[in-house]
């Protein structure tokens, strides 16, 4: 064969540079973009004040409410997680267990408003469960509308994720250890003592971190649920500022506070090295039985998952039971056109997303500069904890003088999503793409695989699925986003959690129940759609050599 | 042919670093064994490029190759597990060592066919890794190794724990491409191996 007398070829887009320079460049624009957002706020509001930070009793309570809320929720988010974690370990056979993992993962994506019209259905003045809470608990004097919504909402969206987060540090404990625990027939405190906690510990301070950090920005809920000033985080105040007082200054003041508050906690959480995952990924090994998983914690672990598995469906069977007589109640001719406009900003925004992350992913993974590596980590989290509302008004006083048409309004939506987006999709497609082992590369490097045959060969197979659920996950996002259009949007052509929100704040509750069915179905259908285009080509692979 | 120049290679700066030196001719082998930790992967790891050398020099032909990328060396390696991936099957993982992109001429296309028949393989090429047992997967490498046809072959514990017959045929193979000119280091604890295809060994 030949080989022995060829020239060394160099396969299409080997030089390093290609692996690096182009995510290196767009974490730069994100960067710079976000950071251009913020002072263009700056810029075109000269006075402002620092002191009235806390000269003004109502900014003063607003971040004290942004953080009593957060830290709230993150309490009551991880004191139910960690105990539905380890019973879902402790019992890996039960029917429904991987419908109920579905639906934990399914609260990421879920958008808020359309959650929220779930918990106002059970929750609220009329809901459902309303007169049980107050039979049991009237010293409560329930109310959703406040911080007791608030929380509840917060630990709805985050105790599931936090949940799947810890499960799958359990999953990954070593199989040995198990066995050994087994054999030793441990019982419940000693597990927690010697494998469980150990195997949590590392990953609390970043899951907690994150799950502050998601509820400190928080804006939908707060929204709809916040009731008034006393009951108002920066990011809504943000919002305030800018749509009805049109006081760029206080709202660039209050994001350089939240900019300051995130920044300062993902700066100790990466220190720290515990950067939890923020999204889960799906590992089994072998699971020997335990001691705890009979008896007593049986019976309280099957009781626990019952009302964790309820808390997560009831609100979601409202939305079904209240949606589907309001889904054909004239609105037809509501949802259609929304629902173009949500897909023609959210497939854009998720393809970007997706495109953007995978270039900064391969960049961090291959440079050798830690400048390059930091820049790229940065600027994939930075849209976690800068206001899209800041960013997108940033930008839309930037582009003010080119921006004509509704469609470039659309654009900029489509463009913040998409960064928003990005610290999950990053999550994502980060271990598929850095995952090749040593002896893998080994073999590439010396078979010259490089460059665009080792993304073809080596990466694309492994990458298809990922990239698939990335861009699942881009457009749900997306597609659920009140976060942005609710600044941008034309309330005469609203998408669909726009529409869902005018429905709501008119107090069009079938409707509303109905849109938000509508939406759930919409994301249904797109996983169902990206999870088919990412199937394995396994037979293809075996047919085509 | 290679000239192995004082080569001194350690993990740690506080650990003693292994020296190398020695010298190749085309169609010559040489057997390295030792204990386990005693450097044998280390030297194979050196010359193949995947660990850059304290000081020394490593020629082939009278030119450096240590500034040499690991595909740019006139080498090809087989190790002891590990050398498919996973995910491609078996005319993809012989295909990719003749083309990184897998665009073969019609010749090359026969050649892989009539390898695997030869390495009694023949019509298991749409396998997957994962279908074939231990000695099939070796052997799938091994002709790899051989189509691609360098004139340096590293072969670390290539026949271990294959059954005799494989191993009878792959020493019949290698001991072909030795002949006509194939350069072999070879890593192996087994005293068959070492007899029939070392011309010298080497104790680390």
């Amino acid at each position: 064969m030949a080989g022995r007398h060829d020239p060394v070829m160099h396969p299409p887009l080997s030089h390093p540079g290609w692996q690096t320079w182009p995510g290196a460049v767009f974490a730069m624009g994100i960067l710079g973009l976000s950071l251009s957002g913020l002072g263009a706020l700056i810029w075109q509001s000269p006075g402002v004040d620092i002191t009235s930070l806390w000269h003004s009793s109502y900014l003063r309570g607003v971040i004290a409410f942004s953080f009593s809320q957060a830290t709230l929720s993150v309490a009551l988010s991880l004191f139910a997680a960690i105990p539905v974690a380890r019973a879902l370990d402790r019992h890996r056979n039960f029917a429904g267990r991987s419908l109920l993992l579905r639906l934990m993962e399914l609260s990421l994506v879920l958008p808020t408003i359309v959650a929220i019209s779930g918990l106002v259905a059970i929750y609220g003045r009329q809901g459902w469960l309303t007169p049980i809470i107050s039979y049991l608990a009237p010293a409560l004097d329930w109310n959703l509308y406040g911080l007791s919504g608030i929380v509840l909402a917060h630990v709805f969206f985050n105790a599931p994720l936090a949940a799947r987060i810890l499960l799958q540090s359990f999953e990954n404990m070593p199989s040995q250890q198990r066995k050994l625990a087994s054999q030793l027939g441990l019982g419940s405190l000693w597990l927690w003592r010697t494998i469980e906690w150990p195997a949590i510990r590392g990953i609390l301070p970043g899951l907690a971190g994150l799950i502050f950090t998601l509820c400190f920005t928080s804006f939908a809920i707060v929204m709809t649920l916040g009731g008034g000033p006393s009951a108002t985080t920066l990011e809504v105040a943000i919002y305030q500022a800018l749509r009805f007082e049109f006081d760029f200054g206080r709202a660039a003041l209050l994001a350089l506070v939240q900019l300051l508050v995130c920044g300062s906690l993902w700066w100790v959480v990466v220190r720290h090295n515990t950067n939890a995952a923020l999204m889960p990924n799906r590992v089994s090994q072998e699971h020997p039985s335990r001691r705890d998983s009979t008896g007593i914690s049986h019976i309280t672990d099957s009781l626990m998952l019952l009302f964790f598995s309820a808390f997560l469906v009831l609100p979601l069977a409202a939305i079904i039971w209240r949606g589907l007589p309001g889904l054909w109640d004239g609105q037809v001719s509501l949802l259609l056109p929304a629902t173009l406009r949500s897909f023609a900003i959210a497939l854009p925004a998720g393809a970007l997303s997706v495109i953007v992350a995978l270039l900064i992913v391969t960049a961090s993974g291959s440079t050798r500069s830690r400048i390059i590596s930091r820049l790229c980590d940065i600027a994939a989290h930075f849209p976690l904890i800068i206001p899209a509302i800041v960013m997108g008004t940033g930008l839309f006083l930037l582009l003010r003088p080119s921006l004509g048409t509704r469609y470039d309004g659309f654009a900029l939506v489509a463009l913040i999503n998409a960064l928003m987006a990005l610290p999950f999709i990053v999550h994502l497609l980060r271990g598929p793409l850095q995952g090749l082992d040593g002896d893998t590369l080994k073999v590439a490097d010396q078979l010259n695989i490089r460059g665009w045959y080792r993304w073809r060969w080596l990466h694309w197979p492994r990458l298809r699925k990922p990239l698939a659920l990335s861009m699942a996950y881009g457009t749900a996002l997306s597609l659920g986003d009140f976060g942005v259009i609710a600044l941008f949007g034309t309330p005469a052509q609203p998408t669909l959690p726009v529409l869902l929100y005018q429905q709501l704040g008119s107090y069009q509750i079938a409707s509303a129940a109905g849109t938000g069915l509508w939406i759930i179905a919409l994301l249904l259908a797109n996983f169902g759609m990206f999870n088919l285009l990412g199937r394995s080509p396994r037979l293809k692979e075996s047919n085509h050599a | 042919m290679l000239d192995v120049q004082n080569l001194t290679f350690s993990y740690a700066p506080e650990q003693t670093p292994w020296t190398f030196s020695f010298q190749l001719e085309p169609g010559e082998c040489i057997a390295i064994q030792g204990p386990s930790g005693s450097g044998k992967s280390t030297l194979m790891n050196l010359l193949a490029g995947f660990l850059t050398p304290r000081s020394g020099d490593l020629l082939w032909k009278g030119r450096s190759l240590l500034k040499t990328k690991p595909w740019e060396r006139p080498i090809t390696s087989v190790f002891q597990e590990n050398n498919l991936f996973e995910h491609l099957n078996v005319l993809r993982n012989i295909g990719l060592g003749i083309h990184p992109g897998m665009k073969l001429s019609v010749a090359q296309q026969q050649a892989v066919e009539n390898g695997l028949r030869e390495v009694g393989l023949g019509g298991l090429g749409r396998r997957m890794p994962s279908e074939l047992s231990g000695g099939q997967r070796q052997r799938v490498a091994l002709l790899r190794a051989l189509l691609r046809d360098q004139p340096l072959l590293l072969l670390d514990e290539p026949l271990t724990g294959l059954d005799a017959e494989t191993r009878a045929l792959l020493r019949s193979m290698l001991l072909q491409h030795k002949s006509r000119g194939t350069a072999i280091v070879l890593a192996s604890h087994d005293e068959e191996d070492r007899q029939r295809l070392a011309d010298t060994v080497w104790n680390l």
